[in-house]
């Protein structure tokens, strides 16, 4: 008999085996477990949704399934704070996720993102600059300024000044809710030059912002719901995804996009550490970043391929809509991915309480 | 315990003193199960909440210090708390009409109302909160009404906190049309003869009668829309500013953008026993058993 008081480890033990037993009892049909891997070969992939996802299911998904019959599940969206729920929890909804470049460094240092498997990746099928942070390189995105042209029959907003002038340029407007690329655009508006807008100044581009604060009709967190702002014409000049308003230029909508002080950001593969179908998620990620299935994305959504050898596949004309075309690339502004990992923690957290006041 | 009673059963025999056991362990054998899934599925998973509120990052009751001293946090509370109040409001001043009139007359009407209200009842609240995206938006028949009138610019509805608030009394309006209908269906139409025999004007039955009968009812459907409008996301997100935001705002915000579990769990825990507050008020003066009629 143990004494009053005293803690009695064997039975504690035994009460916590049978919770824990219990629990991966009830729990058992929402695990992936070794067996079903086995029987499915299925890979689960963490996508935007909308035309985002469609590109990836004709580029890749599809093609990837044809040649292994790996078969590839979605889930949607994006989210970095599922990647650290996962890892830490080891219940996984999904194996792959595609994030910032930024967010990827944050995610390595806080030991979120499985390590390269050299064993499955060929370095020789790889292209220089592929691979960064155990993440492998998916394309590059600008985030423009776009407008609609019915709404300014005497010339848009061209530069982020312009957006910023509500007199000369009124209209309902829109801006991504997202911490850095606000402030960034801030920046360029209040004319620091482009190469000194890094490292930023955050009480500067506040007070900037606090200019356009009342203007500014949705932030929004979405790309199909962006495309719904201006599609609707509920807003007439917005901040938004460069592919996505491509997208709607090709549907008819006289939409113009602008390159000049437009954010680059690169896009990354990468697998949550420990993710069950790791092995199966490398086989794809060696697939997606080959010339052909990355042109093929870049094609139905215009994102810049981060493979080079995929422009051979790419006609001039879309090449030019790439935020990897040259004249576009050197008027963007691309942010330095170090300080970003180091201050988007602290740069999020000021900006929503901003966003909230 | 169970030995002392098993005692005479061996000696009368042993066939009923099987059965006993067994009509013994019915009771508990049926309420193992929901009891198991509660306790895994709703009791251990707040727990863990509650815990992750005081110990992530360290152990600390600074999450909860957090929320009462910066301004926006306690502004976001006292936010929910009025709108919450508005709402409810609104509800019962546009739904006691309704109930009233789906419950004293037995004609067409009241089928029709009560036909109204359940479909709207059923409809998902996210293909209502849309229905608004387009009556409210820029070429929605709200602005076209307006520009046909020759008033001039319609003044903006959508984003704003009046589209917020209409989208979630619109949601909500059938939970209180329903919980007073309810109570008010059981009101004996006798009642109000007798208080005319005695002299009383239409004006003063309702008043003297009708009204206090009906309490009830606007007690329960106002903890129903109140407790539900307390968690409410989906509507102010897609309606509001980010001025107008609720605890669930709140809670999401911290959690996607900001990785602040533990910030995130305290404020879930704070609106957890702000509801818990508001039933158990509501069960020391009514009784909870009584919440559907």
């Amino acid at each position: 008999m143990t004494q009053p008081g005293r803690i009695d480890r064997g039975r504690r033990a035994f009460l916590k085996n049978a919770v824990v037993t219990a629990g991966a009892a009830a729990m058992a049909p929402l695990v992936i477990t070794d067996r079903t891997i086995a029987q499915t070969r299925t890979i689960y992939v963490n996508t935007w949704g909308g035309s985002w996802t469609a590109a990836e299911e004709a580029a890749f998904f599809r093609p990837f399934t044809e040649q292994t019959g790996i078969r590839v599940r979605t889930v949607a969206p994006v989210s970095y704070a599922k990647l650290k729920a996962q890892v830490q929890s080891g219940n996984y909804e999904w194996d792959i996720t595609a994030i910032t470049q930024a967010e990827l460094l944050r995610a390595d240092r806080e030991g979120l993102v499985e390590p390269v498997d050299w064993s499955i990746v060929k370095k020789d099928k790889l292209f220089p600059d592929a691979v960064y942070a155990n993440g492998l390189a998916y394309c590059a995105m600008g985030t423009n300024l776009v407008y609609r042209k019915d709404r300014f029959p005497l010339g848009g907003p061209r530069t982020w000044a312009h957006f910023w002038d509500v007199q000369k340029f009124p209209g309902n407007r829109a801006m991504q809710n997202h911490a850095v690329r606000t402030l960034q655009f801030a920046l360029v508006a209040d004319d620091v030059p482009p190469d000194k807008v890094f490292p930023l100044d955050v009480d500067r581009a506040f007070r900037k912002l606090n200019q356009i604060k009342p203007h500014i009709k949705v932030w929004w967190t979405h790309g199909n719901q962006s495309q719904q702002l201006l599609r609707d014409g509920e807003v007439d000049t917005m901040v938004m995804w460069n592919a996505r308003a491509s997208e709607l230029q090709r549907q008819g909508l006289p939409v113009e996009l602008v390159w000049h002080g437009a954010t680059i950001t690169r896009s990354m593969w990468c697998i949550a550490r420990g993710a069950p179908h790791r092995k199966l998620a490398w086989e794809f990620l060696q697939f997606a970043v080959q010339p052909k299935p990355q042109a093929d994305f870049s094609n139905r959504l215009h994102y810049g391929p981060a493979n080079p050898e995929a422009f051979k596949h790419i006609s001039s004309e879309v090449a030019r809509q790439l935020p990897t075309y040259a004249e576009n690339a050197k008027v963007a502004i691309q942010p330095d991915t170090v300080w970003v990992a180091d201050h988007t923690a602290r740069i999020q957290e000021v900006f929503a309480q901003w966003l909230a006041t | 315990m169970a030995r002392d009673l098993s005692a005479p059963a061996v000696r009368q025999g042993t066939a009923r003193g099987r059965r006993s056991h067994r009509s013994r362990a019915i009771p508990w054998l049926l309420i193992a199960p929901p009891t198991l899934v509660l306790i895994l599925l709703f009791v251990a998973p707040i727990g863990y909440v509650l815990l992750l509120s005081v110990a992530d990052p360290r152990p600390s009751l600074a999450h909860y210090q957090r929320i009462f001293a910066v301004p926006l946090y306690a502004r976001v509370m006292v936010n929910t708390f009025l709108t919450s109040l508005v709402v409810t409001g609104l509800c019962l001043v546009l739904g006691y009409p309704i109930a009233y009139v789906m419950a004293r007359r037995n004609n067409w009407m009241s089928t029709l109302l009560l036909t109204v209200v359940a479909m709207s009842f059923w409809t998902g609240f996210v293909a209502r909160t849309y229905a608004w995206l387009v009556i409210l938006g820029s070429n929605g028949p709200v602005v076209a009404a307006y520009q046909a009138l020759g008033l001039g610019r319609a003044p903006t509805l959508l984003f704003t906190t009046f589209s917020s608030t209409l989208g979630m009394t619109h949601i909500l309006l059938p939970y209180m049309i329903l919980a007073l209908f309810g109570v008010m269906k059981k009101i004996d139409p006798e009642h109000l003869k007798a208080a005319a025999s005695l002299g009383a004007r239409p004006r003063a039955a309702f008043r003297e009668v009708f009204l206090p009968l009906s309490l009830p009812g606007v007690v329960n459907g106002s903890l129903l829309v109140f407790v539900t409008c307390l968690g409410f996301f989906v509507t102010p997100v897609l309606l509001g500013t980010p001025r107008d935001m609720m605890i669930s705002q709140l809670i999401n915000q911290q959690i996607e953008e900001l990785l602040a579990w533990g910030f995130a769990s305290a404020v879930a825990m704070v609106l957890l026993a702000t509801t818990a507050l508001v039933l158990a008020v509501y069960n020391r003066f009514a009784g909870l058993d009584r919440l559907w009629g």
